[in-house]
């Protein structure tokens, strides 16, 4: 069975991120550019199945303009076996990325998707499920432990109300949570080895998808800042300002 | 900056694992001066020991530059852990260029995942920066070779399997009389001395042997016989990169931990980053850390282009260490009381910057180097 993980290069999750100044989005010159972690633990769970003799190959295809090739060598480094790159220059939207992934698993016919369950750069929350809905396959979003038996897929979801069990038939979109593994160092052997894997490019107009943007971007800005609290010299002053104060009791 | 993908990829891997598993701990290893196996096995399994070794081999097959990278990272981490994956790379080195081929069958592989522990043995009482009075002492005995004598300072005697033994086998041929011996550190006739208690690095292991009437076998010897003075000093280009490597992650540790900590502690109503008394010190420790990482990654470059690069090792093992000692002692400073107590990173990273000016050759015999090959190839050299 073949495994396809999509991947996203995205600001790194240490990089405190700064809004630009005419507002028009964050800041990315000179911004350290990272693998998504949820798309790591995509990474990680796919060659836990390899090394489990559940898989047969894991192809790790990403979406974006070349600089994107970065992340793809990362997943390889990491074990993947080979990579498939999606060139665009064009800022993509869940819908055409879900698309272009439909067109893959098309060519590819991969009998899992990990994908991870969002990107920390617009935390989405979208691709995996309209994936899932383009193909027709079930999904299992969220996953927090997976086990694939006979033709199916038992995956333990973490929802609000604690831990869902579901079983789905193969072919599957898995959408993977924070606790699901802890991704593995690329080690330096496979670092070299990484550069011998196929990288296969491809456009949005190979799989006959238009990847202009449908949503407009009116504003970004920054959280308002946390402002400074008060101190109270009673525990009864604090009760009286409990209730007065913007009627918290 | 200047580096490949490859480097960079290198260097996440390093960085990663020192962010995550080193630094956490390096307060903890220092205190109990303890030897991390834990952290030896993972990072053999990662492939940062013996990173030069070829692929053909079982390594990565990576260049100096790329060892560079590691080492300033995983020094970052905690220097003693990059000081031992400075030794492996050392060992793995003379193994590579003389080892026969059933020596490097025997020990590369397990050498590389840290269940084989080496040492690198080079000092005695009498030789230091001069190996002339070297004593050690290998005579003939049948077909192989019978070993007395004494090393001290030698990283990881308390605890290594096999030493890499430089031993006199002509005592009239000065260091064309010399030759490295592969000694099985277990076996009878040989005394490991006690551990010694050290300034800084205090996870490293550190002690003396003493060899007497130690039995080898003819397959012990590595390389030509007469040879080994040379055969130590060929790898020492690449063990200065090593050290000033290590040396530039020690400050850029301290500037780290100093800017960090400017950025937090208050007074006079300001965070203390705000005053230029504690800003010209944060901006010099980036200048000097800057400048030392730029000096070794031009003589790690220059070995890996087959350059002359001795100057160009010695300058950067020089001026990097230096850099380490002084920029430490900032970083106490901005830190005021709390970088004096221990527990506080950068009162460890001062104790750690200064062995970095003593062991791969002192500053003052860089000095010597320097001077010397200015004289053997011009100024422009």
């Amino acid at each position: 069975m073949k495994v396809l993980v999509p991947v996203k290069r995205v600001v790194d999750h240490n990089v405190k991120i700064r809004v630009k100044s005419d507002g028009s989005g964050v800041d990315v010159a000179n911004v350290k550019m990272s693998m998504n972690p949820f798309d790591e633990i995509s990474v990680e769970e796919a060659l836990r199945l390899k090394e489990a003799g559940v898989a047969s190959e894991v192809i790790v295809v990403s979406i974006g303009p070349a600089k994107v090739e970065d992340v793809l060598r990362t997943a390889l480094a990491m074990g993947a076996d080979r990579a498939i790159l999606v060139e665009t220059e064009d800022k993509t939207e869940p819908l055409a990325v879900a698309k272009i992934l439909k067109g893959v698993a098309e060519a590819e016919r991969p009998g899992l998707i990990i994908a991870g369950k969002q990107a920390i750069d617009d935390d989405s929350n979208q691709t995996g499920q309209m994936l899932s809905a383009l193909l027709g396959w079930p999904q299992a979003t969220f996953a927090s432990k997976l086990e694939i038996a006979e033709g199916a897929a038992i995956v333990t979801r973490e929802v609000d109300g604690g831990l869902q069990v579901i079983g789905v038939t193969l072919p599957a979109v898995v959408t993977t949570d924070l606790r699901l593994n802890s991704p593995r160092y690329a080690s330096l052997p496979n670092i070299m080895k990484a550069k011998k894997k196929p990288l296969e490019r491809k456009t949005p107009a190979d799989f006959g998808v238009d990847t202009t943007p449908r949503l407009k971007v009116l504003k970004t800005e920054e959280p308002e800042v946390r402002k400074a609290g008060i101190k109270v010299k009673s525990v009864a002053e604090l009760v009286e300002k409990l209730k007065t104060h913007a009627g918290l009791i | 900056m200047f580096l490949s993908d490859i480097h960079e990829q290198v260097r996440e891997t390093a960085r990663q694992f020192a962010d995550e598993v080193i630094r956490p701990v390096a307060v903890e290893l220092d205190e109990q001066e303890r030897f991390p196996a834990e952290i030896y096995k993972e990072m053999g399994a990662l492939g940062l020991f013996g990173i030069g070794v070829p692929e053909e081999m079982g390594g990565p097959g990576l260049d100096t530059l790329a060892y560079s990278v590691v080492m300033e990272e995983l020094s970052r981490g905690y220097a003693s852990v990059a000081d031992q994956c400075g030794l492996v790379e050392l060992i793995t080195t003379l193994l590579v260029r003389h080892g026969t081929q059933e020596q490097r069958t025997r020990f590369l592989s397990t050498i590389m995942t840290a269940e084989t522990r080496v040492a690198y043995c080079l000092t005695e009482p009498e030789a230091g920066s001069d190996l002339s009075g070297l004593r050690t002492f290998a005579e003939r005995n049948g077909t192989g070779w019978k070993l007395n004598g004494g090393k001290i300072w030698i990283h990881n005697a308390p605890v290594a399997d096999v030493g890499f033994v430089l031993a006199r086998t002509d005592k009239n041929a000065g260091h064309r009389g010399m030759s490295i011996f592969i000694v099985d550190l277990n076996q009878k006739g040989v005394e490991r001395g006690p551990k010694e208690h050290k300034m800084g690095q205090r996870a490293s292991q550190v002690g003396a042997l003493t060899f007497t009437d130690v039995v080898l076998p003819a397959d012990a010897l590595l390389g030509e016989e007469g040879r080994g003075f040379h055969m130590m000093m060929s790898v020492l280009d690449k063990g200065r990169v090593g050290i000033a490597s290590l040396a530039v992650g020690i400050g850029q540790a301290g500037l780290e931990a100093a800017l960090d900590y400017a950025q937090q502690r208050r007074q006079f109503g300001n965070a203390i980053v705000e005053f230029q008394g504690v800003q010209w010190l944060l901006a010099e420790m980036a200048r000097d850390v800057e400048a030392a990482r730029l000096l070794v990654r031009s003589a790690a470059m220059k070995i890996d282009r087959g350059d002359e690069a001795t100057k160009a090792c010695s300058m950067a093992k020089w001026f990097a260490s230096d850099m380490a000692v002084a920029r430490t002692a900032d970083a106490v400073q901005v830190f005021g009381g709390s970088g004096y107590i221990r527990g506080f990173e950068v009162e460890r990273l001062y104790r750690d910057a200064k062995i970095t000016q003593i062991y791969e050759g002192t500053n003052q015999i860089q000095r010597m180097i320097v001077a010397r090959q200015l004289i053997k190839q011009g100024a422009r050299g």
